[in-house]
């Protein structure tokens, strides 16, 4: 885990973000990671525009139990490819959770960060500082800071290797 | 301490004692794969194995084919050629072509579902297999690749929450409406990463399709699986198409009477009413009676929720008290769940009398839940379906769907707007 300090633009979505608003059943054919990025909350009303106009480094933030709906993994994938270099949610629904820990993709659990979306803690356009080692998240631009826990367990081990193809691979070559 | 069914089923599969919290990895009874995600675990597996790899057991994978059966675009019917391919090469047999139906409901049918089998699918409502007691899960390719590989893979051993449903339904009101009902009152994360197992003589004396029904929309509340034991007539149906065996699983597997439960809820069916989940999200759950009267577009009864034979059967049943005519204002679609289920509409006379009432009734896919199918709807338009999600755009940009029981869908496609079914059955 690299020890810099993530700086980039936040993109406020609220809870229960549903994988058809990350990424639509229109482009389930798709099996190029690499060509769903172009996609990434295109059905999201107000950030149809997102794809176009996220910067790499920018991070997405939400609130409870983002992610929820499909196994779809071009959900994780299309936001991996545009840059956004970790989700920064309250927590994440269960398919979706895996499928980021299987991807190496770094997700943390945002402590009220429900509520802080709600009350306009944070909004789109806040310029943030993630310390990903750390779990330290500040808002730069309204002075506020929350703390991010990093997956624990198993999970933490899968993400360690890179993902679950490459924590596979690493326990087959220790036999 | 007891166990809970899921502990049972984990240990059966880990072969190891687990505690809840614990990460554990579960032989794969089956890992299957649909037309969408399975050309994506296809190249990722032959990636990752330089084209080189064979399957830890052909005979513990299976493809149904339900996005797009047929495939009307050149995308999907390259993806599903992949699969067949790849199939062909591993020799991988169980290969459910266009000519099947859902997924769940067709592998359920063909006997590969046991109460206790850990099944992996790329879809979320796999779980919905739970409702004979097995531990199915939707998961990612990654997921997939792995099982692929290994022959397991990893789970976290959930908390159970137990719902007991008790008393009959009244009329005009259906296990689809205890399930809006639930999705209501529990919410979007009313289940978040939990187990549930479903008690209560409303259960008990339920069909197959209701507990498949009452099974559906765990996912939606973000729930990991819902678990009925198989019984009675469901028990020997089940040991018809699986085998015996199922009966000692049921023994084995059932959970203990004194299993920890997380949290205990109670419903007394007999005060239910027809329930809609109201545009944009499944838990915005209000009375079909409140949001009556609003004009509607299209109709579209089926889905891996509600589409086998006694939802289909529920629908006639309003329609031929409307007068066996639908609304022309209104498309109404009806979409069997396997083509086992169509042969059943069409032995009962129903198909005939479906079309010469209006009725567009297509063979058995996924379609209704996608924009890239038959039913996707323009900009504006106002829907009611009896599948599972109903976020905004799901069927198509700028559109809003209400979720309904199919006798609630097709009382509303009669009369041209949104219609409590009871205003029709009498």
């Amino acid at each position: 885990m690299s020890d810099a300090i993530l700086r980039g633009k936040a993109w406020v979505f609220g809870d229960d973000v549903d994988t058809d608003l990350i990424y639509h059943n229109k482009y389930l054919a798709e099996t190029d990671p690499k060509k769903m990025a172009q996609y990434s909350f295109e059905y999201y009303p107000g950030k149809e525009h997102f794809a176009k106009e996220v910067k790499p480094g920018d991070f997405v933030v939400a609130g409870r139990n983002f992610g929820t709906g499909s196994s779809r993994e071009h959900a994780v994938y299309c936001l991996k490819e545009i840059g956004v270099p970790v989700v920064l949610a309250e927590n994440y629904a269960r398919i979706y959770y895996r499928n980021a820990i299987n991807n190496g993709y770094p997700v943390l659990f945002v402590n009220g960060m429900s509520d802080a979306i709600k009350a306009g803690k944070i909004q789109d356009g806040d310029e943030l500082e993630v310390d990903l080692a750390a779990g330290r998240i500040k808002n730069v631009t309204k002075g506020t800071e929350f703390h991010g826990d990093a997956v624990t367990d198993l999970e933490k081990d899968i993400m360690g290797a890179g993902g679950l193809i490459e924590y596979l691979k690493a326990q087959a070559a220790k036999k | 301490m007891g166990k809970t069914m899921i502990q049972k089923i984990m240990q059966r599969a880990s072969g190891k004692e687990v505690q809840i919290g614990d990460r554990v990895w579960c032989n794969v009874d089956l890992s299957t794969a649909r037309d969408f995600g399975g050309p994506n675990c296809v190249l990722q597996f032959e990636e990752v194995t330089d084209k080189q790899g064979k399957v830890w057991d052909p005979k513990k994978i299976a493809f149904t084919f339900d996005l797009q059966a047929p495939a009307h675009s050149e995308k999907v019917s390259n993806n599903q050629k992949i699969i067949r391919e790849f199939s062909r090469k591993q020799g991988i047999d169980k290969v459910f072509d266009i000519n099947w139906g859902i997924g769940q409901h067709v592998l359920l049918e063909n006997g590969h579902v046991k109460p206790g089998d850990v099944i992996l699918g790329t879809d979320s409502h796999m779980n919905l297999l739970g409702a004979v007691g097995a531990f199915a899960t939707g998961v990612g390719n990654t997921d997939i690749v792995a099982s692929w590989i290994l022959g397991t893979l990893w789970f976290r051993v959930p908390e159970t929450m137990k719902i007991t449903a008790t008393g009959k339904f009244a009329k005009g009101v259906y296990m689809r409406d205890l399930l809006t009902h639930l999705v209501g009152t529990l919410g979007a994360d009313g289940m978040f990463f939990k187990a549930v197992e479903f008690y209560g003589d409303t259960v008990e004396n339920s069909t197959l399709a209701d507990r498949i029904t009452l099974c559906s929309m765990v996912t939606e509340m973000s729930g990991k699986v819902g678990l009925i034991m198989p019984s009675g007539p469901v028990l020997d149906w089940l040991a018809a198409r699986a085998g015996d065996e199922v009966r000692q699983r049921v023994k084995d597997l059932a959970a203990d009477a004194d299993a920890p439960y997380c949290q205990e809820v109670s419903v007394d069916v007999s005060k239910l009413e027809p329930l809609a989940s109201c545009p944009d999200a499944p838990d915005n759950v209000k009375k079909v009676r409140e949001v009556a009267g609003e004009k509607i577009q299209q109709v579209h009864i089926g889905s891996c929720s509600n589409g086998r034979f006694e939802d289909i059967t529920a629908a006639f049943e309003v329609l031929q008290a409307g007068g066996f005519q639908v609304s022309p204002e209104v498309r109404t679609i009806i979409t069997p769940s396997t083509r086992e289920v169509m042969k059943q509409c069409a032995e009962a006379g129903y198909i005939q009398k479906f079309l010469e009432a209006g009725v567009v009734f297509t063979n058995p896919t996924c379609s209704l839940c996608t924009a890239e199918h038959y039913g996707a709807l323009p900009s504006g338009d106002v829907a009611i379906s009896t599948t599972n999600r109903n976020f905004i755009g799901k069927v198509g940009k700028g559109s809003h769907t209400y979720l309904m029981s199919p006798a609630s869908a097709m009382a509303s496609a009669v009369r041209g707007v949104i219609t409590d079914p009871r205003d029709i059955l009498g």
